[in-house]
């Protein structure tokens, strides 16, 4: 039997609650920098689903292509800083591992008060 | 051509130039020229020496009057103010003396040369003796006595320089000091005779006895009071009595005499000079300079002291064994006949026996130099004996001059070598003297008899000193094996001024003699009293040539002194065995004890006042001193409370505030990533919780 499945918001914000959540737990078990990293970047793309996911439901009618479509390029603008802080970070983790041999955040503590 | 101004240019170049090598070798000496030095400093000294010649020749051709050039130096305070002048005085005394002291300073360079050969301060010592002689060239041309003063106190500083030479050894470190003291207690008399006068006079002292001169001064202010010089006030016999106190101190006469042996200990070229041509030289010449303000009183005094000079030294001169201490002993002695001639009158004769005596005294000490410095400085002649054969040329120089030094003549003639005329002139002014004098009774007669018998001592303790050096067997074998003659810089000096000692006769070079004549004559012209003329001391010698034997005197002491040392000190220890002789041989061998007296009486009284003045010092100001400080350190202790406890403490509570505010703060900047992350998240929801909460409350 072929049953219409009707795609809602709600479905959208679930998705974007299993990523931001899952980001959220990564970042708080991993002492990895690289793990870290991959943590921001579900919690940033959580962010990017939902701009687009509410674009669309707040004006059905522009789309697929429209005068009102800010939360689409919103999520263009978060893709492109994902990618610039990626890069920004693991060149920061580059010099880290150079310096201390390792990635593990914990030791990165030398400017502990 | 103006011949005074030439005369007066040449001579003060020869003065400045010494002075100009000095600072040169100052400057340049041990970076740039190094071993050149000697040689420059000696070659600066002959063009001195060759300038100074060239004024005698000008002088004997045109027979100046005193010249007497005068730059205004230092205005004097005052209704009438004058001035202390700055300049030069040349009259015939001038001219022998720079000849003198230029010749001899340049010989005595020459000498170094080869004596100092390999000292670590070689450049230095050209320095110090270069300026030596500018000081000594700066008396004999000063025209003022103030001038005088500071050339007399710089000939002080550049002795003490050069006779602590050796400053690392202790002798040269004491004589030097002693010397400069001694000097000092002199230069006190020397300043309050000048004051004397100063005062009286009124500033301006200049020296020749010229029109306006300083005989014209007193004798003008003499007469307005009343007095003649023959008739004095107490005042002018205490100024030259005073003004007569430098010389005793420079010229080491009795009491002030006990510097000179010691100075001994400086290089023996210094010796030689310091002997001859410079500083002992220099008080002799500043009492013939003083000369026409003497008072009778005055001249009785310097007599004296000459006198007891002359025999106290020969005695000591007799019993030492160490060959400097020999020559200077006796040069003490010769100073003593000097003194004694300026006090008996014999101006001519003293003043001439100064430049001769300065020949063969500094021909003497070079070769004594030249025998330490072959004998490996050995200087007690006790060890020497037979050096004739090993270093002839010395041993003839040497020779020369103990003739010269014992006033050696062909007998019952008045012919004989220059020391002859000198000294003989002296005796016989000093005869005429106690003929004067006798009326006092039998002490004048001391004046007559004692230079005379000194005399034939003074010729028998040089032929010792010869005989026991350099005739003989040897009496060290090793020494006189070492034993060398001089390389020819130390031989050629010596050789020069063994001639000089021969050539100084006033029948050779007339001149000597004839130069102080010519102030001699000057002075009688003048009217000063008490100036034997050269005729009247001639009549007094042929008194006593008659009856005393004069003529064969001296062969005889000599040629005991040479048999009795012939051999060593054999006979001469026998002979002091004598009860008697021994008590008068241990007196002579102690130097009198002066040296234990002025211990005892000077510094043993200077070391008492030292010791309470320390003591007041130490208890009475040091005790003052201690309770200001101890006042000052209680107030500062309360301050010091004051700020620990106050104002630092305000400014440690706000830092220690900070400090453990930014510790608290600093515990949650542990650096746990997920720490940061957890609390990002923790604060996010609170506030997005409260915010909700907020907008809810707020809507419905």
């Amino acid at each position: 039997m072929h049953q219409v499945f009707n795609v809602s918001l709600t479905h959208f914000l679930l998705v974007s609650i299993v990523l931001v959540s899952a980001g959220v737990a990564t970042i708080l078990t991993k002492r990895n920098a690289i793990g870290i990293l991959i943590g921001v970047e579900l919690i940033l793309n959580a962010a990017g689903v939902n701009f687009v996911a509410f674009n669309h439901y707040a004006w059905p009618a522009a789309y697929p292509v429209g005068e009102a479509n800010d939360g689409v390029l919103f999520t263009l603008f978060i893709i492109v800083l994902a990618a610039a802080e990626a890069a920004l970070a693991l060149a920061i983790f580059l010099n880290f591992y150079n310096n201390f041999n390792t990635v593990d955040v914990d030791k990165a503590s030398e400017l502990r008060g | 051509m103006n011949v005074p101004h030439v005369i007066t240019a040449l001579l003060v170049a020869a003065t400045l130039m010494p002075l100009v090598s000095s600072l040169l070798i100052v400057f340049f000496g041990t970076r740039v020229m190094k071993a050149a030095s000697g040689w420059f400093a000696t070659g600066v000294m002959a063009g001195g020496f060759g300038c100074s010649v060239y004024a005698l020749v000008l002088w004997l051709g045109h027979r100046p009057d005193t010249i007497c050039n005068v730059l205004p130096w230092i205005p004097l305070p005052g209704n009438d103010p004058g001035w202390l002048y700055l300049g030069a005085m040349i009259d015939g005394l001038t001219v022998a003396m720079m000849v003198m002291v230029t010749g001899i300073s340049t010989l005595v360079h020459l000498y170094s040369i080869g004596y100092m050969a390999g000292d670590k301060r070689f450049e230095r010592f050209f320095a110090y003796l270069s300026l030596f002689t500018f000081s000594m060239l700066g008396i004999v041309i000063s025209n003022s006595i103030m001038q005088l003063f500071v050339f007399w106190e710089l000939v002080g500083l550049t002795s003490y320089l050069l006779i602590g030479f050796w400053f690392e050894k202790r002798g040269p470190q004491l004589a030097c000091k002693k010397a400069f003291v001694m000097n000092r207690v002199g230069d006190m008399g020397f300043l309050i005779g000048f004051g004397i006068l100063f005062y009286k006079l009124g500033g301006v002292v200049l020296l020749p006895a010229v029109e306006g001169g300083i005989f014209d001064s007193v004798r003008d202010l003499l007469a307005a009071e009343g007095y003649s010089i023959t008739n004095p006030p107490m005042w002018l016999t205490a100024a030259g009595i005073s003004l007569f106190f430098g010389a005793i101190g420079k010229s080491a006469q009795f009491p002030l005499h006990t510097w000179l042996p010691d100075a001994m200990e400086g290089p023996t070229p210094v010796s030689s000079i310091v002997h001859s041509a410079t500083m002992v030289a220099a008080g002799v010449y500043l009492t013939g300079r003083i000369y026409p303000i003497l008072t009778p009183g005055a001249h009785l005094f310097i007599a004296t002291i000459g006198l007891v000079t002359l025999v106290l030294a020969a005695c000591m001169a007799l019993v030492m064994t160490d060959i400097k201490k020999v020559l200077a002993y006796s040069t003490l002695s010769q100073l003593g006949y000097m003194i004694l001639g300026l006090g008996t009158g014999s101006y001519v004769f003293a003043l001439y026996h100064l430049i001769t005596h300065a020949f063969f005294k500094c021909c003497l000490f070079q070769c004594a130099g030249s025998v330490i410095h072959s004998a490996h400085h050995q200087q007690d002649m006790r060890y020497y004996g037979g050096l004739k054969s090993k270093m002839p040329i010395t041993a003839l120089c040497y020779f020369v001059c103990t003739l010269a030094i014992s006033g050696a003549s062909i007998p019952y003639t008045a012919t004989g070598i220059s020391g002859f005329y000198s000294k003989d002139g002296i005796i016989a002014g000093a005869a005429n003297y106690s003929v004067a004098m006798s009326a006092g009774g039998w002490l004048g007669g001391l004046f007559m008899w004692g230079p005379l018998l000194v005399a034939y001592l003074t010729v028998f303790y040089m032929a010792r000193s010869f005989a026991l050096t350099f005739l003989g067997q040897p009496r060290d074998k090793h020494l006189h094996d070492h034993a060398h003659e001089v390389p020819w810089t130390m031989w050629l000096p010596q050789v020069c001024l063994a001639a000089m000692a021969v050539l100084t006769a006033p029948m050779i070079m007339g001149f000597w003699q004839g130069l102080i004549v010519e102030t001699n004559e000057t002075m009688i012209a003048r009217g000063v009293y008490w100036v034997q003329s050269v005729a009247d001391i001639h009549h007094g010698e042929h008194m006593i040539h008659g009856p005393l034997l004069h003529g064969f005197g001296w062969i005889v002491a000599l040629s005991a002194g040479l048999l009795m040392y012939r051999g060593g000190m054999g006979i001469s220890s026998k002979v002091v065995a004598i009860p008697g002789v021994n008590l008068l041989y241990t007196w002579a061998h102690n130097k009198f004890y002066f040296d234990a007296l002025y211990d005892v009486f000077t510094v043993g009284l200077g070391k008492t006042v030292a010791y309470i003045v320390s003591a007041i010092d130490r208890y009475l100001v040091d005790g003052a001193v201690n309770l200001a400080g101890w006042v000052a350190k209680l107030c500062a202790a309360l301050i010091g409370v004051i700020d620990s406890r106050v104002v630092d403490g305000a400014v440690n509570g706000a830092a220690s505030a900070a400090a453990s505010g930014g510790r608290l703060l600093s515990t949650t900047q542990a650096g746990r990533v997920r720490l940061y992350v957890l609390m990002l998240l923790t604060s996010a929801t609170v506030v997005t919780l409260i915010v909700v909460t907020v907008t809810l409350v707020s809507a419905g």
